[in-house]
C-alpha cells in the first residue's frame, strides 16, 4: 500500500486541481450529470415512444373516423335520392294516365324543389322516350340503349341500379355529370298497364364535392369505387386512366370495412375501406404514414433540443454542486496541508457545510491539544533538566561536605581516633554512591547504603542523639530506584524532627515490594509537623539552608517525572509524635538499563 | 479511470439515441412532405378556358403530392406574347424554383427560357415547344402525330378521292405548324387526296367563321375540312351547322370544348382529336420536380392524343378526358 502511494505522489501535485480524476468535484460531477443524464435519456426515450405511438393511433383513428364521416354522409345521400326515387315512381303509379299534365305538373314541381335533381324520364323497354322532365330537346346520337343504367334496368328490372358517374348526353344544354337510378316499373298509358324503365338522374356534383374535400394528412386522399371496380370518384382519375397511376384495388375487394397498409407501390399507403349501403359503393381512404413519420421527426428533434439544454444545465448544475460541496473540503484540506507542514499556530478555516464545520471544528481542538501537549513537553523536559542540574550539585554538597570535615577535625583533636576513620570512611562511600559513576537510576540496596553513611556520619556529629534502624526485603533488595532520594528526607527528618528535640531521636527505614509497588518508608518520632509545613516542603518553599542542598519537592517532582503521576511522596505526620514519610514507586529490577535512557 | 471509461459509454448511448432519429429518410423521396415547399411557376398562354383549367388541375394534383407551391400565371390573350415575356421575367426575379412554360411563341420566347437557365431555373416545356437547348424536358402531345392521326381518319371519311381544306390557327405556331406538317404528310400518300385551301383564323372565332363560309363558297365540292384547333373548331363547325353543310362536308376537329361535343352528338363533326391537358400538367410538374431534385428527365414526354367520334365518347375513361369539371 505505501509503495504506490508514495510513487502517485510527486505526480499529483502537477496536475490542476480540476482535472484530477480522484476529486470530490470529479466524481460528484461526473455521477451526477451521469446518472441525471441517464434518466433523462431513459425517459426521453419512452416519452417518445409512447408519444410517438400515440400519434400514430390518433392519426389512424383520425383518418377512420374522416372516412366513417364521408360514409355517412354518402349513405344519407344516397337514402335521400332513393326517397326521391320513391317519390316519383309512386306519382307516376297513382296516375292512370303518364301524358296527363298533372303528373308532368306534379313531377316539375319536384324536380324545382331538390336541385340537385336534373332529370326524370319514362323510356319504353325498347328505348323510346314516354315521358321526360323538364321537357327540352332530346339530342341525337344519344345511344341510350348502350348506357349502363339502360342495361342494368333491362337484367335486373326489380333492383334499383345506381350507375357509376357519367356524363348525360340526353338533352340539349349543358353536359352534366350525373348518377343515375332506374329500374323498371309498370305505368298506364290511358288504361293500359305498360312497362318501361324509370330513369332519374341526379346531379354528381354533391358527391364530388364531398369527396374532393376529403384530405388525409397533406397528402392522403379518399376515392370511391362501385361493387365492379369503377371509378366512382378518384382525384386522380385521368392518371390512372392514363395508365401514370395504379390503385392496388384487389385487397379493396377483400375488405367491406377495416383497414390496412398497403405496400404495393413502394411507398406504404394506410388503406382505410367503408362499404356505402345499400349501393355497394366503397369508400377507400388513402393517406401515407410516413406523413406520420414527419410528426415523429418533429417529435425527434424537439426531444433531441430538450435533451440537449437538459443535459447542458444538468452538468452545469453538477458542476456548480460539486463546487460547493468540494469548495469547502479543499479549504481544509490546504489548512491540514499547511499543518502538515508545522504550523500550529494558525487555526484552520472554519466555514461551509455542517459535517466540515464540525471537522475543522474537532481538528482545531486537536490542534489545540497538540499545541498544549507540546508546551507541557517542552516545560517538563526543561524541569528535569533543573532538578537533574540540582541532584548533580548536591553530589557534591559543599556545605556537607564542609559541615562533615569540621566534626572530623573537631573528633581528631579530641584523640577519637576510630570515630574519625569511622566519619571519613562513610563520608568516602557516601560521595561514591552520590555519583555513583553518573548513573540516576540504582538499586535500593546501594540506595539503603546511601542512606546508611548518611545516617553514620549525622550520628557521629549529633553526637548519638538520635539511633535509626534500616529493615530492607529481600525482594526490594535488588530494586531499582533513582538514586538521592531517600536522603533529604532523612535529612529533613534530622533537621525539622529530632534536632530540636530534648529526648533521644528514633529514625526508621524500610523498603518493601507491595504487591506492583516498591514501598520505602522513613519514620521518625520527631516533633511532627503542621500540614502548612507539610504543603511547604512538597512546594519547595520550605529549605533548610544547611541541608545537602537537593529538596524534598526535588524528590517528588523527579519521582513523577520519571515515573508519572501515581508515584511520588506521601506525608503523614502529627505534632508531637512523629512523621512518616512514604515513597511509592514501581516495583521494577529489570528494565533499569530502559529507564535510564528515558531520564536521559 | 474506470469513471472516464463510463462517461464514454454514456456519451456513445446519447450519440445512438440522437442519431436513430435522423437516420430513417434514406432514399431521395420526390413525395416528401417535410421542409420547404418548393415554388414552381407554371405560365400558360391564356388564364381562361377548359382546356388550360384542365392544365391547372393536373398540376395542381402534382403539387399537393410533391409538396410544391404552384403559382400558375397566363396573360388575357394567347397573342399576348410579350406579356409571356413579362411574366417569365417575373418569375426569374422571385427566384422560382422551377418553371414551366407554355410557350405562345416559339421563337419570342427563347430568349427569356436561355436567361431562365442562366440562373439556374430549369425550366420545362408544356404543350408547346420553345427555341431554347436549355429546356430540361418538353411535355405534351406529339402535334405532327396527332396530325397525322386526323389525316388517317379523315381518308377513312371521304374516300381516297377527295378535296379537303384546313383551318389553321396562327402563322409560326409551333404546335399548328406541325399538326398541319403531319397532316399533310400522311395525305400526300393519297394522290387522289387535295388540299384545295389552307387558311389562318388567328386564333379568332369570327374570322373562322369567315374563312369557313369562304373556304365553302369557293370549292363546292369540298368533302372534309380539319380544324387544327379549339377555336378553330367551334368557328368551322358552327358556320357549317349553320350553312347546313354539316353530315355532307367531314369535319375532324380538334380538342373538345363543349360545344364540339354537341357539334359530335349532332352529326356535324365526325371526330375530334383530343390531348390530354390534365396529364400534362400533372408531369410537368413531376418532371419539374425531378429535375430540380437532379435526378434525369426525359427530353420528351408525349402525352397520347386521341381520335373521340360518337362510338368512343362514352367510354368511361374518355368521359373523364372531355369532361374534366364536374358542374
Amino acid at each position: 500500500m505505501k509503495i504506490p502511494h508514495q510513487r502517485l505522489k510527486p505526480r499529483a501535485p502537477r496536475l490542476p486541481m480540476s482535472f484530477r480524476l480522484r476529486s470530490i468535484q470529479t466524481i460528484i460531477t461526473a455521477t451526477f450529470a451521469g446518472m441525471t443524464v441517464l434518466v433523462v435519456i431513459l425517459v426521453s426515450i419512452m416519452l417518445y415512444n409512447k408519444f410517438s405511438k400515440t400519434a400514430e393511433e390518433n392519426a389512424y383513428l383520425n383518418i377512420q373516423q374522416i372516412i366513417e364521416q364521408v360514409n355517412y354522409h354518402l349513405e344519407l345521400y344516397v337514402k335521400g335520392m332513393q326517397d326521391i326515387y320513391a317519390v316519383v315512381e309512386q306519382q307516376i303509379d297513382q296516375t292512370p294516365d303518364v301524358g296527363s299534365g298533372v303528373l308532368r305538373e306534379q313531377l316539375t314541381t319536384l324536380l324545382h324543389t331538390r336541385e340537385d335533381l336534373v332529370s326524370v324520364a319514362l323510356f319504353t323497354p325498347e328505348g323510346r322516350l314516354v315521358l321526360d322532365i323538364p321537357n327540352a330537346e332530346m339530342r341525337r346520337n344519344t345511344k341510350l340503349t348502350e348506357q349502363s343504367w339502360y342495361e342494368s334496368a333491362r337484367e335486373e328490372p326489380q333492383k334499383l341500379s345506381f350507375s357509376p358517374p357519367h356524363i348525360q348526353n340526353l338533352y340539349k344544354g349543358q353536359y352534366k355529370w350525373v348518377v343515375s337510378l332506374s329500374r323498371m316499373i309498370e305505368y298506364r298509358d290511358q288504361g293500359k298497364v305498360k312497362r318501361g324503365i324509370l330513369l332519374v338522374d341526379v346531379n354528381f356534383r354533391t358527391i364530388d364535392e364531398l369527396s374532393r374535400k376529403v384530405s388525409l394528412g397533406k397528402q392522403g386522399y379518399a376515392y370511391i369505387i362501385d361493387e365492379l371496380g369503377n371509378i366512382v370518384y378518384h382525384p386522380q382519375q385521368q392518371l390512372i386512366y392514363a395508365g401514370l397511376k395504379y390503385e392496388n384495388l384487389e385487397p379493396v375487394f377483400d375488405y367491406a370495412y377495416g383497414s390496412y397498409i398497403d405496400k404495393s407501390t413502394g411507398v406504404p399507403r394506410y388503406i382505410t375501406i367503408r362499404t356505402v349501403q345499400p349501393i355497394g359503393w366503397k369508400i377507400v381512404g388513402v393517406a401515407f404514414p410516413d406523413e406520420i413519420v414527419t410528426t415523429k421527426q418533429d417529435l425527434n428533434q424537439f426531444i433531441f433540443w430538450f435533451l440537449v439544454v437538459v443535459i447542458t444545465a444538468v452538468v452545469l448544475l453538477a458542476v456548480f454542486i460539486s463546487a460547493k460541496i468540494s469548495q469547502p473540503l479543499r479549504h481544509l484540506e490546504r489548512s491540514v496541508q499547511s499543518v502538515g507542514q508545522g504550523d500550529f499556530s494558525t487555526p484552520i478555516y472554519v466555514s461551509g457545510a455542517y459535517e466540515v464545520v464540525q471537522l475543522s471544528k474537532r481538528f482545531n481542538f486537536m490542534l489545540h491539544r497538540i499545541r498544549q501537549l507540546m508546551d507541557q513537553i517542552i516545560h517538563e523536559q526543561e524541569a528535569k533538566r533543573k532538578s537533574e542540574l540540582d541532584v548533580l550539585q548536591s553530589q557534591i554538597n559543599p556545605h556537607f561536605l564542609y559541615n562533615t570535615l569540621n566534626s572530623v577535625i573537631r573528633l581528631a583533636e579530641k584523640g577519637k581516633k576510630e570515630e574519625v576513620v569511622t566519619t571519613i570512611s562513610s563520608l568516602s562511600k557516601f560521595f561514591r554512591i552520590s555519583l555513583s559513576k553518573g548513573k540516576t537510576i540504582i538499586t535500593v540496596e546501594e540506595e539503603l547504603e546511601h542512606v546508611r553513611h548518611y545516617l553514620i556520619i549525622q550520628k557521629i556529629r549529633y553526637k548519638h542523639k538520635f539511633n535509626y534502624e534500616i529493615q530492607c526485603d529481600e525482594a526490594a533488595r535488588s530494586c531499582k530506584t533513582l538514586k538521592l532520594i531517600l536522603q533529604p528526607i532523612v535529612e529533613n527528618a534530622i533537621y525539622h524532627g529530632i534536632e530540636k528535640m530534648p529526648d533521644e531521636g528514633w529514625i526508621s527505614i524500610s523498603a518493601a515490594v507491595q504487591g506492583e509497588r516498591l514501598v520505602l518508608t522513613v519514620t521518625d518520632n520527631g516533633l511532627g509537623m503542621t500540614p502548612q509545613v507539610m504543603d511547604q516542603i512538597l512546594s519547595g518553599s520550605h529549605r533548610s539552608g544547611s541541608g545537602s542542598g537537593v529538596g524534598v519537592k526535588n524528590v517528588n517532582e523527579r519521582i513523577r517525572l520519571c515515573y508519572g503521576k501515581p508515584y511520588g511522596l506521601h506525608f503523614a505526620s502529627e505534632l508531637e509524635e512523629g512523621t512518616s514519610v512514604t515513597i511509592t514507586l514501581p516495583a521494577e529490577s529489570d528494565h533499569a538499563e530502559e529507564l535510564e535512557r528515558g531520564i536521559s | 479511470m474506470s469513471l472516464s471509461k463510463g462517461i464514454a459509454r454514456m456519451a456513445l448511448l446519447l450519440a445512438v439515441v440522437l442519431l436513430t432519429g435522423s437516420c430513417s429518410s434514406s432514399p431521395p423521396n420526390l413525395r416528401t412532405s417535410s421542409g420547404k415547399p418548393r415554388t414552381i411557376d407554371m405560365i400558360v398562354k391564356m388564364n381562361h378556358g377548359d382546356y388550360w383549367n384542365t392544365v391547372k388541375m393536373g398540376a395542381e394534383v402534382a403539387a399537393k403530392e410533391f409538396n410544391v407551391q404552384l403559382t400558375f400565371k397566363a396573360p388575357d390573350n394567347e397573342s399576348d406574347i410579350d406579356g409571356q415575356i413579362r411574366l417569365m421575367d417575373q418569375s426569374i426575379q422571385n427566384k422560382a424554383d422551377a418553371i414551366i412554360l407554355s410557350a405562345s411563341d416559339y421563337m419570342k420566347l427563347a430568349q427569356v427560357t436561355d436567361r431562365a437557365a442562366y440562373y439556374k431555373i430549369p425550366v420545362i416545356s408544356m404543350d408547346s415547344e420553345v427555341a431554347s437547348a436549355r429546356v430540361k424536358a418538353f411535355v405534351g402531345t406529339n402535334n405532327y402525330e396527332a396530325g397525322q392521326k386526323a389525316a388517317e381518319r379523315m381518308v377513312a371519311l371521304t374516300g381516297t378521292n377527295s378535296r379537303i381544306g384546313v383551318m389553321n390557327f396562327v402563322q409560326g405556331s409551333k404546335n399548328g405548324d406541325e399538326r398541319e406538317e403531319g397532316f399533310m404528310d400522311y395525305i400526300a400518300r393519297f394522290p387522289g387526296v387535295h388540299v384545295v385551301a389552307v387558311e389562318y383564323c388567328q386564333s379568332n372565332e369570327q374570322l373562322a367563321r369567315e374563312l369557313t363560309r369562304k373556304m365553302l363558297n369557293e370549292h363546292p365540292d369540298i368533302s372534309g375540312i380539319v380544324a387544327l384547333n379549339e377555336v378553330a373548331s367551334i368557328g368551322t363547325g358552327e358556320e357549317m351547322q349553320k350553312l347546313g353543310a354539316g353530315g355532307r362536308v367531314k369535319l375532324i376537329t380538334f380538342d373538345s370544348p363543349a360545344k364540339v361535343m354537341e357539334l359530335l352528338q349532332e352529326g356535324i363533326v365526325q371526330a375530334t382529336v383530343i390531348q390530354n391537358p390534365f396529364n400534362n400538367g400533372y408531369l410537368a410538374v413531376q418532371h419539374a420536380v425531378e429535375a430540380m431534385e437532379g435526378l434525369d428527365v426525359p427530353e420528351r414526354v408525349d402525352t397520347k392524343s386521341k381520335i373521340i367520334d360518337l362510338d368512343n365518347m362514352l367510354w368511361p375513361e374518355n368521359q373523364k378526358q372531355l369532361f374534366p369539371f364536374v358542374r
